[in-house]
């Protein structure tokens, strides 16, 4: 009961600190995305060339709108990973004095994007209504997905801000991994195109493509995703965010003192 | 209910490692490997005692000598290495005032988040929000972001949630030395109303008088070993008497300590304009004490205090500089410091008078010299049979 208060909120906190000193304040939050969107957009469409390929069966054909559909869960996953180590790290001063559940410090994180992540995902539909399709039909299998993406984000930040507290290398490491991660999820690229047979199926079957992939059959597509995917995204989600805990649960009675 | 446990500490021990090198990235990790040389550091040493329901208990000793680590694992926020910390009781560790704080948001927002981490449920938090502000006596700024607060409202903000969580056992860390006289006294009160209801509470403390005065029961640690517990007053006696035994009294019964940058050399005490220095007065005579001082190096703001205490150890008056705002920017060389006392109030006995040169903020300690000087006071007028000063009382009956 009062830890469940303590998750509220500290994921308040991290909403109302994030922006408070910033003019534009929650502006930023979807002025980031629209900024890489339209950057990819520009690039692909103007410097290489390409076209998008058309959903199916949507027959939607925009690159915007596509690149979307992938950056915005992406960004959650990354902003979440990063800022939950980060949030641990700053704990420090409440970890040596306090006792409370250190996860909530993770959680809280988790909890805060994925409320910037639905917020943009209306902007998005929006878009995508505007464009000629019917997104609310796909809300319900699509909040489902989101929810494993969430679980699965969870696992990984759990799992790495408990190491990061041992070893600061961790947050470096990340961000150089979750920059390789980003270029074997299908965000910015068709996975139809590629031309060699291995990336196509790090891309397709990667442990963040395969997510990525599930949110444009849904969102890009306009289809239901295979019921094997959905189940191999359940399996995932669940052994990493077991993964994740037990691994935290194993470290964070060590955090007051290696801090 | 009283005579219950409300906390078991059973053969405690905590160790830390001291590595020679801390590693905290992989690189050194990958270096060291093999030849990480460590120490362990056995922080707290088989600790064993209980804390009955309903008594103040207190936990003694040196910086260093194992009190915050033991204090840290009877809270759950340090793992000990063997033996257990058995908690009966809703517990409430204070080791920190305002951990947690967010300068950013409103007083009003971290009181509810400052709660949370202490434990307590929304309802609960909102039921005791306006006594939380009372207590603070923040009204007209709990809707500001905590940084524009004083540190002086940052503590008293934190101490009022910190208090208000309701622990029926509560562990104190020193905090009671935070904030001004007022809200020093306020939080004494409160502790008070804590023991009168029967709440049980451990403190750690360096101020011999509140374990004396509020423990019923004490622990003196040394070197992480609990070499005694029993009855406050005489650990506290004992306590004091291996302290000051350890600083080497002088051939004149005085004990010197503090860093030396500047030294009390000699005090000495006249009566009525006696070019000779005495060691005894009558009441109601004019004295001047006179402290000679020899500085090594120039010594900025030193602050200059005295301190007269009766043999029973209870402190009569302690007067210093920066009470009357005469800190000089610097002293250097030698000199003397004249305190002329009008008319001592002081009843006949025999008193001692110890010296202090501090620095500004009274924390850093150049010189302090424990009995510097024992003097007599012999009976004068008035003269009144008990108590340690007389107020000049007028009486008139009718």
């Amino acid at each position: 009961m009062a830890h469940r208060n303590l998750l509220y909120l500290l994921s308040l906190k991290e909403l109302r600190t994030r922006y408070k000193k910033s003019v534009l304040g929650w502006a930023w939050s979807l002025l980031n995305p629209i900024s890489q969107m339209l950057i990819f957009t520009i690039i692909f469409t103007y410097v290489f060339g390409q076209n998008p390929l058309a959903g199916d069966p949507s027959g939607l054909k925009n690159f915007p709108l596509y690149f979307l559909c992938g950056l915005l869960p992406w960004n959650f996953f990354a902003i979440t990973t990063s800022t939950a180590m980060g949030n641990v790290q700053n704990g420090a001063g409440l970890i040596k004095k306090v006792t409370f559940p250190h996860e909530h410090l993770v959680f809280s994180v988790v909890v805060a994007q994925f409320v910037t992540l639905l917020i943009e995902t209306i902007i998005l539909f929006v878009a995508l209504t505007l464009a000629g399709q019917t997104p609310l039909v796909w809300l319900p299998i699509l909040l489902v997905l989101y929810g494993l993406w969430a679980l699965f984000t969870t696992g990984v930040a759990l799992a790495l801000s408990a190491a990061n507290v041992f070893f600061h290398d961790v947050q470096y490491l990340w961000s150089i991994v979750s920059q390789l991660l980003f270029y074997a999820t299908p965000v910015i690229y068709f996975i139809p195109l590629i031309k060699l047979d291995a990336l196509r199926n790090v891309a397709n079957y990667g442990p963040t493509g395969s997510f990525i992939v599930a949110f444009h059959d849904v969102l890009y597509d306009g289809r239901m995703p295979s019921i094997a995917r959905v189940g191999y995204l359940a399996v995932l989600a669940a052994f990493t965010l077991a993964a994740g805990a037990w691994i935290f649960g194993k470290l964070s009675p060590r955090f007051a003192e290696q801090m | 209910m009283a005579g219950d446990i409300a906390l078991s500490v059973d053969h405690l021990v905590k160790s830390f490692r001291i590595h020679q090198q801390k590693t905290n990235s992989l690189k050194q990790l990958i270096a060291a490997r093999g030849r990480n040389r460590y120490d362990d550091f056995v922080a707290v040493d088989d600790v064993t005692f209980d804390v009955r329901e309903g008594e103040v208990f207190g936990i003694i000793g040196q910086n260093g000598s194992g009190k915050s680590t033991l204090l840290k694992c009877m809270a759950g926020i340090l793992q000990p290495n063997s033996g257990t910390v058995q908690v009966f009781r809703r517990m409430g560790a204070l080791l920190e005032l305002g951990a947690g704080f967010h300068p950013e948001l409103t007083g009003r927002e971290n009181i509810f988040l400052n709660a949370a981490i202490l434990g307590m449920g929304r309802r609960e938090i909102a039921l005791r929000f306006d006594e939380i502000v009372d207590f603070s006596g923040l009204h007209t700024f709990i809707d500001q972001p905590v940084k524009t607060y004083s540190s002086g409202m940052y503590v008293r903000l934190a101490f009022a949630v910190a208090i208000n969580v309701d622990p029926q056992l509560l562990i104190v860390d020193e905090i009671l030395a935070v904030g001004d006289v007022s809200f020093q006294r306020r939080c004494l009160e409160k502790f008070v109303e804590f023991r009168s209801e029967g709440r049980t509470i451990v403190l750690v403390t360096h101020d011999m008088g509140s374990v004396k005065n509020l423990c019923d029961r004490a622990i003196w640690l040394e070197h992480g070993k609990a070499i005694d517990e029993g009855d406050p007053a005489d650990l506290v006696e004992a306590y004091t008497e291996r302290m000051l035994g350890g600083a080497a009294p002088a051939a004149d019964g005085s004990v010197r300590r503090g860093s030396g940058e500047i030294r009390i050399t000699e005090v000495e005490m006249f009566t009525q304009g006696d070019p000779t220095p005495v060691k005894r007065c009558r009441t109601s005579d004019s004295i001047v004490l006179r402290l000679h001082y020899q500085a090594e190096k120039t010594v900025p703001q030193p602050v200059i205090g005295i301190e007269i205490q009766s043999l029973g150890g209870a402190t009569v008056t302690a007067p210093n500089t920066r009470d009357v705002g005469m800190v000089p920017p610097n002293m250097s060389g030698t000199g003397v410091v004249d305190i002329t006392i009008p008319r001592v109030d002081l009843l006949p006995g025999t008193y001692d008078l110890h010296t202090s040169i501090t620095d500004f903020n009274r924390a850093y300690v150049y010189d302090h010299v424990q009995l510097a000087l024992r003097f007599d006071v012999m009976t004068g007028k008035p003269y009144e049979t008990g108590g340690l000063v007389t107020m000049r009382p007028q009486w008139s009956l009718s």
